[in-house]
């Protein structure tokens, strides 16, 4: 036992104590490959058994995710459940067992024919429905060995779950109430695992990287989601530490319960609307139980991340209406594209920047990729139709992108009403995050019907402070006379032109840049979904 | 027998979610069906043969033989041209 530091990316706030959990990997093998012939009629009904009973764990557990609003998760076991009471798989392993062969033993057989099919063809979407398939014919198969359909079977107290990565198979069968955390070598605050965490309410810490390796072995783990780190046998004083936390933090979220769900204005009757910021349409659920009354920025580079293709049309289609339908009639703002030089685009030559934050990002990129860009604007408009959706476009600098912004999203409109496809409306908005745009937000204003101030990137292109630069922590700060009286200026030209202003960088959740913001004239502030009740109680009291 | 040819329309061609929906359509049916594409012949109620059958803008041929062979050719042969299901 050694006390071992896991630094990781804080991917789900919380604290907790608990012994640790590392799930068994890979399904089980058989102990038993061949039956003998008078056991053929038996062995078919325990196959077919098996099968029935992982189809309807399968498709109970897609009910569950779609009822709690994850269109996507549910989507996949969907997929999984039909798999398992695949017709063809069933008469390929029924055949196989007339011929003697363990049921379990079949399964796995038929299924790694199916998987090496998928993984030849030179799809790259398609190739990763191999690993489906092994997940669905491993699951049969572990009915029928009665290990139970996953690593888990051995999880009887609640536990910190440690693990390489965990498939949406393997959280949605973790007992309830059992996991009390999870620390994973793999993943970022958009993985599977980051987004059950969130919704089941209990920290994570995901990719910490291959030093999980050497901590497998522990009895017990301390768990930060919030600072996003773990320490495993932790000795006694890190312990009471951590539980003090953890109470600390159950109190305070108590004590803020009576805010979550106010419409909150000041003292002098001064509404403001205290919305979300989401980072995946999996987050609309939880966001909307904290309080959220909109969307106040929907990043939308989640899609683009963590993959060698680029999202169609109907997949970013999905994803804006999932989170549009969610929020209903409250407003969801949904930010253009905003990814430049320090990520990689497959399918867009970025070439090398020495600058990538003051390079070719945002709307830059998106105004010379057209063909990328319209893929983005039609899917927001058809979207558009199930709720209430706002464009927002980053990185301006001057009204000329604007307008041609504003060209292209009439252009998609056009050409979808001249295919016949239902659209919605949406109004077009401005992030207010580049000097420029704040210098400009009188000229801006009166062509947008929005503004959205980006406090993070507004702060270090103005204090020329780099947003990553440890040493530079004393400038990475909204609150410096340059930044507030940007701010002012664009509250100002905003009021002059009748439209709300929000802000949605770090600046609007923190108590003390509140009251400032709202003196300054902001409207909305939109946070991170857990801080949305303490904002509320802090406008109350203005 | 009942048969119709269509253009697949989802963007990423007929598998995962898409797949899983047309083949639920397609056991809704009595018939036999199978989807046809160039010399291949797969039963269109296993969603392991449709996967990765056809891409984008391909053509292929839904054929159905039973009681409800006209309903479940024109059902099916709509869902597979969609743009999403």
């Amino acid at each position: 036992m050694k006390l071992v530091k896991l630094t990781g990316i804080g991917a789900s706030e919380g604290v907790a104590v608990g012994p640790a959990f590392v799930p068994a990997t890979g399904w089980p093998e058989p102990e038993r490959y061949r039956i003998k012939e008078d056991e053929i009629e038996a062995e078919l009904q325990r196959f077919r058994d098996a099968a029935e009973a992982v189809t309807g764990k399968l498709s109970e557990t897609a009910d569950e995710l779609r009822r709690s609003g994850h269109e996507e998760e549910a989507g996949i076991f969907e997929f999984h459940a039909e798999m398992a009471e695949d017709p063809e798989l069933a008469s390929a392993v029924e055949e196989r067992i007339r011929s003697l062969e363990s049921p379990e033993a079949a399964v796995l057989a038929v299924g790694e024919e199916y998987a090496a099919q998928f993984a030849e063809m030179d799809d790259e979407y398609l190739a990763s429905r191999a690993d489906d398939v092994r997940d669905v014919t491993g699951q049969i198969s572990a009915e029928l060995i009665g290990l139970g359909a996953s690593g888990f079977g051995a999880l009887k107290t609640p536990s910190v779950v440690l693990a390489h990565s965990l498939a949406p198979s393997e959280t949605a069968r973790i007992p309830k109430g059992m996991a009390l955390g999870f620390v994973t070598a793999e993943g970022s605050r958009t993985s599977h695992v980051s987004i059950m965490a969130r919704s089941m309410g209990i920290p994570a810490v995901v990719g910490v990287g291959e030093v999980l390796e050497d901590a497998l072995d522990a009895r017990k783990v301390a768990i930060d989601g919030g600072e996003g780190t773990a320490i495993t046998d932790p000795d006694d004083d890190t312990v009471a530490g951590f539980e003090r936390m953890s109470a600390e933090l159950a109190e305070e979220r108590a004590a803020l319960d009576e805010y979550r769900y106010i419409e909150a204005k000041t003292s002098e009757g001064r509404r403001i609307e205290v919305a979300a910021n989401l980072g995946s349409a999996s987050e609309a659920v939880d966001a909307l139980e904290w309080g959220a009354e909109g969307v106040g920025l929907f990043r939308t580079e989640f899609l683009f991340m963590e993959r060698d293709d680029l999202p169609s049309e109907d997949e970013q289609y999905r994803a804006y209406s999932a989170v549009a339908s969610a929020f209903g009639e409250k407003p969801v703002i949904i930010r253009t594209l905003d990814v430049g030089g320090d990520k990689d685009l497959p399918g867009v030559d970025q070439g090398h920047e020495e600058n990538p934050f003051l390079g070719w990002r945002g709307i830059r990129m998106s105004l010379d990729t057209p063909d990328l860009f319209k893929r983005q604007l039609r899917a927001i408009l058809r979207a558009a139709a199930h709720g209430n959706l706002k464009v927002m476009f980053p990185m301006v600098a001057d009204v000329g992108e604007l307008r041609a912004a504003k060209a292209m999203l009439q252009e998609s409109r056009r050409e979808l009403e001249g295919e016949g496809t239902r659209i919605g409306e949406v109004e077009t908005g401005v992030m207010i995050e580049t000097p420029a745009a704040a210098v400009c937000a009188a000229e801006l204003a009166k062509e947008s019907a929005f503004f959205s101030i980006g406090t993070n990137d507004l702060v270090q292109y103005t204090l020329a402070a780099d947003r990553g630069n440890e040493r530079l922590r004393r400038l990475q700060n909204a609150d410096h006379p340059a930044v507030l009286i940007l701010i002012r200026q664009t509250c100002e030209a905003a009021s002059a032109a009748g439209i709300p202003v929000g802000v949605c960088g770090e600046a609007a959740g923190e108590p003390e840049m509140i009251p400032k913001l709202v003196a300054l004239g902001v409207t909305e502030l939109s946070m991170g979904a857990p801080s949305i009740p303490r904002a509320k109680k802090v406008v109350s009291g203005l | 027998m009942a048969e119709r040819e269509t253009t697949v329309g989802p963007e990423e061609g007929i598998h995962g979610r898409p797949a899983a929906q047309f083949v639920k359509a397609a056991k809704g049916f009595s018939s036999q069906i199978v989807i046809v594409k160039g010399d291949r012949e797969v039963n269109a109620k296993s969603v392991l043969k449709i996967t990765g059958l056809a891409r984008k803008g391909e053509k292929v041929t839904i054929r159905a033989e039973g009681k409800d062979a006209e309903e479940a050719v024109e059902t099916l042969a709509e869902l597979v041209s969609a743009d999403e299901p």
